[in-house]
C-alpha cells in the first residue's frame, strides 16, 4: 500500500484550475522528485499533500486513510509529514528555539527535546550558533535551520519545495549534501519539487513531470530523461533537438523517419508506418566532426554552425542541416575543433540516441 | 511663563514631600488606566487575531469602522457610559456609576478599538509564511496564533503603550461617568481640570508635570521589552 | 526566557499600581475599598469652589460614618441627575427651578438653609457707567447701550437663573438678550472660570459673594452693583424623592439635612472665610426662608 496516494485531485483559485485530475503514489521510504516549470503548480500539490488546504475536489490518502475525514483526522496526520517552503523562514527568535519549535508543540518533554535539537543542530553545522538569532543568518544557513526544524520531528514524509532556488551554487550544494545525509540516516520518504532537472536526477528514485497543472509523466529520472512521452516533457528535459515527421518505412524494429527536404533520421520505434511523430534527439548525443565520418552512427547531416554559446564548461551549438540541430559539446572540443559561427561540420548520431514520440 | 518654572518647582515639592492627596490621585489614576488597558488587552488580542485569521462577509467593513473609532472624542464614550450605568439606565442597579469600576469600564471601551485595530495590523504585518511553516510544523490553531503573536510582539506591545496613553490623558470620559470626586474617583487630568477652572495654575502644571513622567517611566520600561 | 521577563514586567506594573493606590489611599486614612454606605451629593458650582463642601465634608463623614461622594454640577446637570437617581441630595440655589422639582414630586421639601447676596462686579473703570444703579437698571442700561460686556453662565446654573429674572424683572425677554449682540458672552462654564473670563475681558458679570471673594485676589474686578432685593441667593439642600425616584438612599440624606440645619453646624457656616476675607461668605438660616 502506498504511503500516500492521491485520486484525482483537483485544485482551483479564483476559478483558474490549477491541478486537474493528479494520480500519484508514493511508496513508503521513496524518494520523489517532482519536476515542472515554475508555476506549474508543484507548491499547490505540495500544500494538499501536507494538508495545509482543502483540493477543491479529489481525495487524498495518507496511510491507507482519506485524509478529508475531519480535520482532526487531517491535523494528525499533518503531525507526521513536514514541510519546508521554497523562501527560507526562520522565526524571530534564536536558531536553538526555531528547531525546538515542532518538538514543543508536541509536547516532547525537556531532556529529550534537548538532546534532539542538539544532534540535528550538528548535522546542520551550526551547533555553536544556537544562541543567536535566527534572522541574523544568511539565506543558506535559514534554509538549513528550515529544514533541521522539520527532520528533528522524525516526520514519516519530508515535502521539499524547491529547496535550494533561491540559494548560491555553494549554499545549494550543502544543502544538497544535507538532504543526501537525510536520506541515508532516516530513510524518511522525501517528496520534493524542483524546476532543476539534474536535481532531480541525482537525489531521485522516481520522478514526476508536472506541467500545466498534470501530471504528464512519471518514471525513474533515466527514462523520462531518455524517453519523454510528450513533447512538452520532451521539451522540459532539454531534449533540444525535437523534430516532426512521418515514419516512411519499419523493419525489425528500425524506422525511417522523413523530416521533409528528403532527409531521414533512423530509429528504434515499434510505431507503424504511416505514424505522424517526434525524433528526439538529446544534444550531447551528437557527434561532431569536420569531415564525414565512417562510423556506426546511422545518422549523418552536413550543415553549418549558425551560433555557439557557452554554456558552463560545455558549448552549445546550433546547426542548420536545413533542419535546425543543437549540438552540447565540450568547450575544449569546440576549441580543437575551432568550431565557430559559418563553419560546415557534420553531425552524427545513433539511431539508438533517437526517442520517438508520436504526435498527439 | 514663569507658571511652568513656578510649576515645576511645585512639582517637584509635592513629589518630593510625598503629598498625600497627590499620591492618592497618582495611584488612583495608574490603577484605573492600568487595568483597564491589561484587561482590554486581554479581551482584544485573541479578538483582534480572530479577527485577521479567518474570512467571513463584512470584515473590510468591520476593520474600517474599528478604525473610525479609533478617535472617538472620549465625551462621547462618556456620555454612552454615563447613560448606561446611570441608575435610570439599564445597567443601573449595578450600582457602579461614579465609582473607579465604571471608570475602568469606560476606558476599556475607549481603547479596545485602538487595541483591536493595531492587533489586526500588526498581525497583518507578519509574513504569511509564518503561520503556514507553523501549521506545517504541527501546530495547532491555537498554538499557530501565539507564534503569529509572538512574531508581531513590537507591535503589539506599541498598540498597548499607545492604549495606554490614550486611556491616562483623557478627561472627558473621566469626569463624566466618574464625577471627579475627590479621594474616590479624582485622576490627574480631571484634578489638572478643576484646578485649572479654579485658577490654581500653579499646580495644574505640577500634576500635569507628574503625569508625564509617570508615563515616561511606564513608556522606558516597556521599550526595554521593545528592545531586543 | 524573554517571554518571562515581559510577564514580569507586566505583573510588576500592576503591582506597581496597585502598591501607590494603596499607598495613596493609607496617606489619605481610608481603606481601598471603603465598606461604608456613600450618598452622593449635587453641589452648585458655587458651594463647592467656596471650599464650604471641602471644610464640611471630612466632619459629616466622621459623625455619620458616612462616605461624601460630591460632584460640583451646575443646577441644570444637578436636576437631571436628581430624576435620574443618580445622586440622593441636591444643595443648590435656583430657587424657582428648586420649587418645580418639588412640586413635579423628585424633591421631598425645600429646606434653605444658607444666604448671601449676588452681586455685579465689573472693571474698576466702569465703562458703562452702571456704578451704584439697581440691578435691573444696570441691566437696562448695559443692553441700551452696549458699551460694556457681559459675561453669562449660560449653563442653566442657579447664578443665571437669577440673571434671567433680573433680564425679565427690567422687562427683557431673554431671547432678545441672548442675540443682542458681542457684548453678551456666554461662557458655558463654572462661576470661577466665568470670573476669570469676565476680569480677562475686563467685563461684567453676576456673581454670589462667596465665589466672588474667594477668588478676589486673582481678580481685576470690583462690586459695581449689590444693592437690591432681587440680589438675595438663598442656598437650599433638596432630599430627593425615594417615592419617585427608586435607590436614592433617604435616611443618610436626612441626616445630611439635619447636620446642615444644626445649630452647631450653622454657626460653623456662618464663620466660613470670616477670618480670610473679612465678611461672611455665607449666613445660616436654619431651614427658614429669609427674609430681605
Amino acid at each position: 500500500m502506498p504511503l500516500i496516494e492521491t485520486v484525482d485531485l483537483c485544485q482551483k483559485y479564483d476559478r483558474r484550475d490549477i491541478l486537474k485530475n493528479i494520480n500519484i503514489r508514493i511508496d513508503k521510504g521513496e524518494v520523489f522528485a517532482l519536476i515542472g516549470p515554475t508555476g506549474a503548480g508543484k507548491t499547490t500539490l505540495l500544500r494538499l499533500v501536507d494538508l495545509l488546504e482543502m483540493p477543491a475536489s479529489g481525495k487524498i490518502y495518507f496511510d491507507g486513510r482519506d485524509a478529508t475525514e475531519s480535520k482532526r483526522v487531517r491535523f494528525e496526520m499533518r503531525r507526521r509529514m513536514a514541510f519546508v517552503i521554497q523562501k527560507p523562514i526562520v522565526f524571530n527568535i534564536s536558531i536553538y528555539d526555531n528547531i525546538a519549535y515542532g518538538l514543543k508543540w508536541r509536547g516532547v518533554k525537556k531532556s529529550s527535546l534537548c538532546q534532539k535539537v542538539s544532534s540535528i543542530l550538528e548535522m546542520i553545522g551550526l551547533s555553536a550558533y544556537q544562541d543567536r538569532n535566527a534572522r541574523t543568518l544568511s539565506g543558506g544557513e535559514a534554509q538549513r535551520v528550515a529544514i533541521a526544524r522539520a527532520i528533528v520531528t522524525e516526520p514519516e514524509v519530508l515535502l521539499l519545495d524547491e529547496p535550494t532556488a533561491n540559494l548560491d551554487p555553494l549554499s545549494a550544494a550543502k544543502i544538497e549534501e544535507l538532504i543526501t545525509s537525510i536520506i541515508h540516516q532516516y530513510g524518511t520518504t522525501i517528496i520534493m519539487a524542483t524546476h532543476d532537472m539534474s536535481q532531480g536526477q541525482r537525489l531521485a528514485n522516481r520522478i514526476g513531470v508536472l506541467i500545466n497543472g498534470g501530471i504528464l509523466q512519471t518514471g525513474d529520472p533515466r527514462e523520462v530523461f531518455t524517453s519523454p512521452k510528450s513533447r512538452e516533457v520532451a521539451e522540459f528535459v532539454s531534449v533540444d533537438n525535437i523534430i516532426d515527421g512521418i515514419i516512411v518505412s519499419s523493419e525489425e524494429g528500425i524506422v525511417a523517419v522523413d523530416i521533409g527536404g528528403n532527409k531521414i533520421i533512423e530509429a528504434i520505434s515499434s510505431y507503424p508506418v504511416g505514424e505522424k511523430v517526434y525524433a528526439c534527439v538529446r544534444p550531447e548525443n551528437i557527434t561532431l566532426t569536420l569531415s564525414k565520418t565512417t562510423s556506426s552512427a546511422r545518422n549523418s547531416f552536413i550543415g553549418q554552425i549558425t551560433q555557439v554559446v557557452s554554456v558552463g564548461p560545455l558549448s552549445r551549438i546550433e546547426i542548420n542541416c536545413g533542419f535546425r540541430l543543437v549540438a552540447l559539446v565540450t568547450k575544449r572540443s569546440a576549441e580543437e575543433l575551432g568550431l565557430e559561427k559559418g563553419r560546415q561540420v557534420y553531425a552524427t548520431f545513433k539511431a539508438t540516441g533517437v526517442h520517438v514520440l508520436r504526435e498527439n | 511663563m514663569p507658571e511652568i518654572w513656578q510649576g515645576l518647582i511645585k512639582a517637584i515639592e509635592l513629589i518630593v514631600t510625598l503629598d498625600p492627596e497627590v499620591m492618592s490621585i497618582a495611584g488612583r489614576s495608574l490603577t484605573i488606566s492600568v487595568t483597564a488597558t491589561l484587561l482590554a488587552a486581554v479581551i482584544c488580542l485573541p479578538l483582534g487575531s480572530l479577527i485577521h485569521f479567518n474570512r467571513f462577509i463584512g470584515k473590510r467593513t468591520l476593520i474600517n469602522l474599528i478604525q473610525t473609532f479609533y478617535s472617538i472624542p472620549t465625551v462621547i464614550v462618556g456620555l454612552f457610559v454615563f447613560l448606561l450605568f446611570s441608575r435610570a439606565g439599564p445597567l443601573g442597579g449595578l450600582n457602579l456609576l461614579f465609582t473607579p469600576a465604571v471608570m475602568i469600564i469606560g476606558q476599556m471601551i475607549l481603547i479596545a478599538p485602538i487595541l483591536l485595530g493595531l492587533t489586526v495590523s500588526a498581525f497583518s504585518g507578519v509574513d504569511k509564511a509564518i503561520p503556514d511553516t507553523a501549521r506545517s510544523l504541527g501546530a495547532s490553531d491555537f498554538q499557530t496564533v501565539a507564534v503569529v503573536l509572538k512574531e508581531a510582539r513590537f507591535a503589539v506591545i506599541a498598540a498597548i503603550l499607545l492604549a495606554f496613553g490614550r486611556a491616562i490623558s483623557e478627561v472627558g470620559l473621566a469626569l463624566m461617568v466618574g464625577g471627579n470626586i475627590r479621594g474616590f474617583t479624582r485622576v490627574f487630568t480631571t484634578a489638572i481640570s478643576l484646578e485649572t477652572s479654579k485658577g490654581d495654575i500653579e499646580l495644574s502644571i505640577a500634576l500635569g508635570i507628574i503625569l508625564i513622567l509617570i508615563a515616561l517611566i511606564i513608556n522606558i520600561v516597556l521599550n526595554r521589552l521593545q528592545q531586543r | 526566557m524573554k517571554r518571562n521577563k515581559i510577564f514580569f514586567t507586566l505583573i510588576g506594573l500592576l503591582l506597581i499600581s496597585l502598591l501607590a493606590s494603596v499607598v495613596g489611599c493609607a496617606a489619605q486614612g481610608s481603606e481601598p475599598l471603603p465598606p461604608q454606605p456613600r450618598l452622593r451629593v449635587a453641589t452648585t458650582t458655587s458651594l463647592y469652589d467656596t471650599g464650604l463642601w471641602g471644610y464640611l465634608e471630612p466632619m459629616f463623614e466622621k459623625k455619620y460614618n458616612v462616605a461624601l461622594d460630591i460632584l460640583s454640577l451646575g443646577s441644570g446637570a444637578a436636576f437631571q441627575y436628581a430624576q435620574r437617581g443618580d445622586v440622593d441630595v441636591l444643595t443648590i440655589h435656583d430657587k424657582p427651578n428648586e420649587l418645580k422639582f418639588v412640586a413635579d414630586g423628585y424633591g421631598v421639601e425645600r429646606v434653605p438653609f444658607a444666604y448671601n447676596y449676588f452681586l455685579i462686579v465689573g472693571p474698576a473703570a466702569d465703562p458703562a457707567g452702571i456704578k451704584r444703579l439697581s440691578p435691573e437698571d444696570a441691566f437696562k442700561k448695559l443692553f441700551e447701550t452696549g458699551a460694556g460686556s457681559f459675561v453669562s453662565r449660560g449653563d442653566n446654573s442657579g447664578t443665571q437663573s437669577k440673571e434671567k429674572a433680573i433680564w425679565k424683572n427690567a422687562g427683557f425677554d431673554y431671547a432678545t438678550v441672548e442675540k443682542a449682540g458681542a457684548w453678551y458672552i456666554e461662557s458655558g462654564q463654572g462661576m470661577g472660570p466665568t470670573l476669570q473670563m469676565a476680569s480677562q475681558k475686563q467685563a461684567y458679570t453676576l456673581t454670589d459673594m462667596g465665589t466672588y471673594l474667594s477668588y478676589k485676589s486673582k481678580l481685576e474686578l470690583v462690586p459695581i452693583v449689590y444693592k437690591g432685593s432681587i440680589l438675595l441667593n438663598v442656598y437650599s439642600v433638596i432630599a430627593v424623592n425615594p417615592q419617585t425616584v427608586k435607590g436614592v438612599k433617604i435616611d443618610l440624606t436626612n441626616n445630611l439635612i439635619s447636620f446642615l440645619t444644626s445649630p452647631e453646624i450653622q454657626k460653623l457656616i456662618g464663620n466660613y472665610g470670616v477670618k480670610e476675607y473679612g465678611l461672611q461668605l455665607f449666613t445660616p438660616c436654619a431651614g427658614a426662608e429669609p427674609t430681605q
